[in-house]
């Protein structure tokens, strides 16, 4: 499908403004995460700031921002700066192909369905993410502090470990949507089947990957609170640390975006056509009823120990995705 | 017009980034601050691949090298190498260094200008490209069909440094095995 080309100052404010929605979608995720833990474990959770406690994010923003940025003396200055702006942009960045409309039409200007559409958008997306493991690496290793340390080290494992089978649990998908573009798998879907019933297994080994990739309980090792203080943003306050926050949370509704395309056909709304224009609306709900998952996990699942983590990524995950990737391309070869 | 200054601009920024890095790698003496380097190195690299058209190679550059191999450079440098407390520049350049720097320079100059001289004019010309240059498409056919033999192979030479790899540090547990006994 070739759609005409978007002028320039029609994709900025684009861009502007879906990078702001996404701010918001994740300062709204963690009122829904405080919100559903305190009623899981029979509390309240946030409900002092506004009705049901709605202003909680503002309130925190507004206290990030104004705290003192505190760092130790002894760490290298640079790259501990540097660390979560990194994060926090490669994840924002990931976010920009994820196609959440079917493009408009407005007089004769075309709006596109995705900040960006590049032919390789899946690629991409783990090439950032690739890029996003360094900031909590580098962060880790800059704070001079022990618990930093081994918590950057555990994230390095993990996010390798379970990257790979990670790569291996989407190549169903792309064999069976013919593409690496996010638009176009969209589309097949659409004319064929919703992949999650094909790609069962891979869509089970995406999901058990995606929430190691995002270091959410129950594989939050790197930041496991009883053995490491906080894992690698241990010395780190303000809104530095909260940068990093905005990174891990972001990452998982890029993740739970990614999982909408690839799995539950993106934008596009069950059976009835016509209300495909509201594209953006069934986007934000499919992607809100997996999050609502990501939370249910975090709530009543206990952190695994570190070697059940990896021998987990490596003997279960792992053979599991590649035993699905090649019956997957024997299927679209021979059927 | 408008867009040519542009890819010109981005051009100029990434060879000099991809420069500026390779002389970062091998001149900082902290190697944290190398493997950095090398990632910016490989990330402007990937910049240049992008603007020949290259967008598959220029993601995969940065997915398997800027990403997976330095991850685990960087692993292995934060967990065993010890923090220099010195600031990576510290220490003036030598003698030598500088003289490096120079004899480089002219090696680059003198490639250029016979670069230039041989090809006697033709790079300004623009030569139609085919629109799936550098498609995954495109790449995974010559992949699997001109140059399968040489695929394969390198996964052979991978598949032996792998079992390198293994053989060594079963040598080294070994060694410490028998020091301990």
């Amino acid at each position: 499908m070739s759609h005409p080309a978007e002028t320039w100052w029609i994709a900025l404010p684009e861009a502007f403004i879906v990078i702001n929605l996404v701010m918001v979608a994740f300062a709204y995720t963690t009122w829904l995460e405080r919100k559903a833990l305190g009623r899981m474990q029979l509390r309240y959770g946030p409900n002092r700031a506004g009705p049901f406690g709605l202003l909680q994010p503002i309130a925190d923003l507004i206290k990030l921002v104004r705290k003192e940025a505190f760092a130790p003396a002894s760490v290298v200055e640079i790259p501990y700066i540097a660390a979560p702006v990194v994060s926090c942009a490669t994840a924002l960045l990931a976010f920009s192909v994820i196609p959440f409309g079917p493009g408009w039409k407005v007089s004769h200007y075309y709006i596109n369905g995705s900040v960006v559409n590049v032919p390789i958008s899946l690629i991409l997306i783990f090439a950032l993410g690739s890029i996003g493991i360094y900031g909590f690496i580098v962060g880790g290793w800059s704070s001079d502090s022990k618990y930093s340390l081994l918590g950057s080290m555990r994230t390095c494992a993990q996010l390798v470990s379970y990257e790979v089978s990670l790569a291996l649990s989407v190549l169903g998908v792309v064999m069976m949507g013919r593409s690496l573009n996010l638009a176009n798998i969209v589309d097949k879907q659409q004319t064929t089947v919703w992949f999650f019933l094909p790609q069962f297994v891979g869509l089970c080994v995406f999901m058990l990957g995606g929430i190691a990739e995002t270091s959410r309980p129950p594989f939050d090792l790197p930041e496991a609170d009883t053995e490491l203080v906080a894992g690698y943003h241990t010395e780190y306050s303000g809104m530095r640390w909260g940068l990093f926050q905005t990174a891990e949370y972001i990452n998982m509704i890029v993740l739970s975006g990614l999982m909408v395309t690839l799995f539950f056909d993106g934008w596009h709304f069950p059976w009835v056509h016509s209300l495909d224009k509201l594209g953006p609306l069934w986007f934000v709900l499919k992607l809100a009823i997996l999050v609502n998952i990501f939370i249910w996990l975090r709530a009543s699942q206990p952190r695994l120990r570190y070697d059940q983590l990896m021998r987990f990524g490596w003997k279960v995950l792992l053979p599991v995705a590649t035993v699905n990737a090649v019956v997957t391309a024997a299927l679209v070869v021979w059927v | 017009m408008a867009a040519n200054v542009l890819v010109w601009c981005i051009w100029v920024i990434a060879a000099f980034a991809c420069l500026a890095s390779a002389v970062a790698v091998v001149s900082f003496r902290n190697p944290f601050f190398s493997a950095l380097a090398l990632i910016g190195n490989l990330a402007s690299l990937a910049v240049l691949y992008l603007l020949l058209g290259g967008e598959f190679v220029a993601a995969a550059q940065v997915l398997v090298y800027g990403g997976a191999v330095m991850v685990m450079f960087l692993f292995v440098i934060a967990y065993l190498g010890d923090r220099t407390e010195e600031a990576p520049w510290a220490g003036g350049p030598s003698w030598q260094a500088v003289g490096t720097v120079l004899a480089a320079g002219a090696i680059l100059v003198e490639v250029i200008v016979a670069i230039g001289l041989t090809t006697g004019g033709e790079l300004t010309h623009e030569h139609h490209i085919a629109r799936s240059f550098g498609s995954p498409e495109h790449i995974g056919r010559l992949f699997l069909t001109d140059h399968l033999l040489a695929f394969e192979v390198t996964s052979i030479v991978l598949l032996v440094a792998a079992v390198g790899g293994v053989v060594l540090g079963h040598h080294a547990r070994a060694n410490e095995a028998d020091a301990r006994a």
